[in-house]
């Protein structure tokens, strides 16, 4: 008896503390919490499905960017132009594949054509992960011996730079994008209609993240990764090759949003700087949450793409760029090193 | 234009007149270059309309990487917001210049002294700037810098009442004139301005403390300084002179639009300049700003078939700058300046 | 076993090791013993490949390892437990240990190895799933050593196993190299413990300086007058 009387109290100070110690992180859910409600009030089911479209490709980039930082410890800002490659790609792919399919008539082949499209951009991307790798970071990884975070910061940059301006040289400035993947009529759901390619969109960013975590987890290369990003020499003295790692690393986070900008080819489009918006938003995820954290990635992608939404729903598209910037604002000076905190060797570092 | 050089000779004319051009930032070769750079519209070719208009554009831009160097090269933190700071202070100029009236805000005054107001604007927010980015270490404050640019960016874009928005707006001329001659002159006077102001920073003991800051905050606060204050201030007047700049751009081009000002892009194309000319020097940026604009506008004169080329050198020559000379032109200048001195010291 | 040849290292324009030789052989226990900052960890990360040496070379079974990376050297069958541990601290003690089998291929031969040094470190088993980084320092050193046998290595580089340890933990940690050994493992261990070392060891070799001033059986050291004076405190 005096046992339960005086449990209850005991659990209600220390529920109490526990939301003191984790105060952004629960101001941030309920926050949530009540966007997703106004957003699914007011706009519905097509805007939950926006957000999830767009939350799982953000989640996507910013799982890019998070292991690129934990593994290699790169801010890696080119990582727009992944996006942009993999949309390019698909787009190349898919428009002449999907002509010569339409003419078999088989219906198989015809939905297979936007797969075969994305599996290609994924491919193209760790590629060129491993070109780039290999060619770039490889050497200045070996020459630099301090200020490593600042310089492969900027030599993603001027990457960034090429990348742009070289499509721009070869490509011209002009949009490429197709209407839609699949040709056929929207899904009722819930009373609205959604396009089938949302609905694609959304369950292969949700298929990636899942295949990337279980990699992460459950696999010995997988674990190799963690390894390298908590302690590299660690790595090293159990026989872990580092240049194996980051250059596998960096060429998943290249494939995989290269996969993003595929599966969004039909909402973005592919032109030389389409990457400018979806590394601004991965970027800002990774600030939420804090750099190098996988799991918070995920979970920031969708914080995220709600928190659009609500703008867009509540205040207007053309806020999209300083609504964001002042939630962050707000948020960092709440938790400087993003919401789940991060321990990630490189941050102390300049 | 470094002052690292000693002069034996400290009694007469000529010294003295050496030890006040160190003070102020020059060797005697960086005041000469100077002169030769103020007398060079002067004679042909470079006296023809469109090369003083490159000479312009290269001081402006070596106006910008001499800001931006004082903050990256001294306390290594990226502006990433740096064009964004730029083209606030040329929108407020522009604004307060403005005598449109279909716009909300026509004030008239004279762009002489908006410019200063832009300028101060530019500074209010590196000030806001500099306080939000204290608590974040390097690669965040650069990512923070870069999220306030976007905002500001966006937020020039929606106030179209003030800012005609993406449809550009047309500020006033500081001169009307058909040749662009006194422009060049009132470039040239802003960027040694801010040269020699910043010089004089990072020269006192202000400099040394940024120096520390730069390369350990913990250290550096752990030895006495307050890093809060170097790193409000470094901003602030990065950002004030940006916005100066900013406003120059405003009353010489006459035309404004975010996209061609403020974007990200622009950011790094000073950037590549202040890398490419050496961090930490405040001058490696100017001598390459000049030469660097002819290049360019060569070549876009003579490809313009070939869209963004430029850009993709730019590109390829920060990336191979970064990976295999990461001193910059500074850097190597110093280098081969210590070699000379030691293969004179083995002759005599 | 293992060779050093008139080795010189350090770090970037700071020379730490001058002109040191030192012979290991097969299933012996050598001590290396010294003042702090005399360069024994230095001589521990030059032979498992973590810094290069600027002179001299390390032979390992004959082979020269002196340009061969880490994780190659940790192939080739040497363990390096080093002072700062390394460990991971975010993954599981389980995890921790699966990865120093990392280089090991047969599934079946790591669990038979986890599985023995689960009987070895019983504290281990029953942490297996706690995260490295919130284990106590004493458990992290086991941890560490015993991820180091998970690769079944030859030769052991052990760095000052008993910092930080109370006695009978210390005791323990002497007790599980003693028993590897036995098994035929080859150990090369840094102490500041000087008094047990010597008498657990064979040989043992004094590092000062960064040079190697005196070296011979470890029942001899004990009886030795520089080093009662300088390390027995007698
Ligand atoms: N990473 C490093 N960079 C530069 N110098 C180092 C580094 N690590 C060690 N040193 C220097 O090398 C010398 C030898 O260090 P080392 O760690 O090998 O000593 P030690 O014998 O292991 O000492 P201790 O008993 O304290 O562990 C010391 O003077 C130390 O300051
Ligand atoms: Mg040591």
């Amino acid at each position: 008896m005096t046992n339960e009387t005086s449990a209850a109290p005991m659990t209600t100070v220390n529920f109490m503390t526990w939301v003191k110690d984790n105060l952004p992180v629960v101001v941030v859910s309920v926050f949530s919490i009540i966007l997703f409600v106004l957003v699914g009030l007011k706009g519905g089911a097509p805007q939950v499905f926006n957000v999830l479209v767009t939350g799982g490709m953000w989640a996507l980039l910013a799982t890019g960017l998070a292991l690129v930082f934990g593994v290699m410890n790169i801010p890696h800002f080119a990582h727009g132009e992944s996006f942009m490659v993999g949309a390019y790609v698909a787009y190349f792919t898919f428009t002449p594949i999907n002509k010569f399919f339409l003419t078999t008539g088989s219906k198989f082949l015809i939905y297979s054509g936007p797969i075969l499209a994305i599996i290609a951009a994924g491919l193209a991307g760790c590629v060129l992960g491993i070109i780039i790798e290999r060619i770039i970071f490889a050497p200045l990884r070996h020459r630099t011996k301090e200020g490593w975070v600042m310089n492969a910061f900027l030599l993603t940059v001027g990457l960034s730079f090429i990348l742009v301006n070289g499509t721009t040289l070869t490509l011209g400035p002009n949009f490429r994008g197709i209407p839609r993947y699949f040709d056929v009529p929207s899904l009722e759901f819930m009373g609205a209609f959604i396009a089938v390619d949302r609905i694609v969109a959304t369950v292969i960013a949700l298929i990636t993240i899942g295949s990337l975590w279980f990699f992460l987890r459950q696999t010995k290369t997988g674990r190799a990764i963690r390894a390298v990003s908590q302690d590299e020499t660690g790595a090293q003295l159990v026989g872990i090759d580092l240049d194996f790692i980051q250059t596998l690393t960096f060429s998943l986070a290249t494939g995989t949003a290269a996969i993003s900008g595929a599966s969004l080819l039909f909402m973005f489009q592919a032109y030389p700087t389409v990457g400018l918006t979806p590394l601004y938003f991965a970027w800002y995820v990774v600030m939420l949450v804090g750099l190098g954290n996988v799991a918070g990635a995920i979970v920031g992608g969708f914080i995220v793409a709600l928190l659009q939404s609500a703008t867009q729903l509540f205040i207007g598209l053309s806020w999209q760029s300083v609504v964001p910037t002042v939630v962050m604002i707000l948020v960092l000076i709440l938790a400087p090193s993003g919401i789940f905190g991060s321990e990630v060797k490189g941050v102390q570092e300049q | 234009m470094n002052s690292t050089a000693t002069y034996e000779e400290k009694g007469t004319a000529w010294g003295k007149f050496v030890s006040f051009l160190n003070k102020i930032g020059f060797s005697p070769l960086g005041f000469f270059l100077l002169i030769i750079l103020a007398l060079l519209p002067n004679f042909y070719p470079f006296s023809e309309e469109y090369i003083v208009r490159w000479l312009i554009m290269g001081a402006f831009l070596a106006a910008q990487a001499v800001a931006f160097d004082f903050t990256a090269g001294y306390i290594n933190i990226v502006n990433f917001g740096f064009a964004a700071l730029l083209g606030l202070g040329a929108y407020t100029s522009g604004i307060f210049a403005n005598t449109t009236p279909f716009l909300l805000f026509a004030p008239g005054l004279n762009p002489w002294l908006t410019i200063w107001l832009g300028a101060i604007m530019a500074g209010l927010v590196g000030f806001v700037l500099g306080i939000l980015t204290l608590r974040l270490r390097g690669i965040f404050a650069a990512v923070m810098a870069w999220f306030v640019g976007i905002a500001l960016m966006g937020l020039v874009n929606n106030l179209t009442e003030l800012t005609r928005g993406p449809l550009g707006m047309n500020p006033v001329k500081f001169i009307e004139t058909p040749n662009n001659l006194p422009y060049f002159y009132i470039i040239l006077a802003m960027m040694v301005m801010i040269y020699v102001v910043l010089k004089l920073v990072v020269g006192s003991n202000i400099g040394l403390a940024f120096k520390a800051i730069g390369q350990n905050p913990d250290a550096a606060r752990a030895s006495g300084i307050n890093p809060t204050k170097y790193l409000v201030f470094n901003f602030t007047l990065s950002a004030f002179f940006a916005g100066l700049l900013g406003g120059f751009y405003a009353h010489f081009f006459g035309s404004l639009t975010p996209s061609t000002l403020m974007h990200t892009s622009k950011t790094v194309e000073v950037l590549a300049i202040a890398y490419i000319g050496g961090r930490g020097s405040l001058w490696g940026g100017v001598t390459i700003a000049f030469p660097f604009v002819f290049f360019i506008e060569f070549l876009r004169s003579n490809l313009s078939s070939l869209p963004g080329l430029h850009l993709v050198i730019y590109g390829v020559l920060m990336v191979t700058i970064m990976i295999y000379y990461p001193a910059g032109f500074s850097g190597f200048y110093f280098w081969t300046v210590a070699k000379v001195k030691t293969l004179i010291k083995k002759n005599k | 076993m293992l060779e050093l040849k008139k080795l010189d290292s350090g770090y970037d324009f700071l020379q730490v090791l001058w002109d040191v030789s030192l012979t290991v052989e097969d299933g012996e226990f050598i001590a290396l013993i010294g003042p702090n900052g005399s360069g024994k960890s230095t001589t521990l990360r030059t032979i498992a490949g973590l810094i290069k040496p600027m002179s001299g070379d390390i032979l390992f079974n004959g082979e020269s390892i002196k340009n061969k990376p880490p994780h190659i050297i940790s192939r080739m069958g040497i363990s390096y437990v080093s002072e700062a541990l390394n460990l991971f601290t975010d993954m599981s003690v389980q995890e921790n240990l699966m990865l120093g089998a990392y280089a090991v291929k047969e599934k079946e031969t790591q669990l038979n190895t986890l599985d023995y040094i689960y009987e070895l470190f019983p504290r281990l088993k029953e942490r297996k799933d706690q995260l490295a980084g919130t284990m106590s320092g004493g458990e992290r050193k086991m941890l560490a050593i015993a991820r180091g046998m998970m690769s079944n290595p030859t030769l052991m580089l052990v760095d000052e196993p008993s910092l930080g340890l109370q006695p009978n933990l210390t005791y323990d940690v002497f007790a599980a190299l003693l028993k590897l050994v036995k098994q035929g493992v080859t150990i090369l261990l840094v102490e500041q413990n000087v008094n047990a070392t010597l008498d657990i060891t064979d040989r043992a070799y004094i590092l000062e300086q960064g040079k190697i001033v005196m070296s011979g059986l470890s029942r001899d050291m004990k009886a030795n007058e520089h080093v009662r004076n300088a390390y027995l405190g007698i």
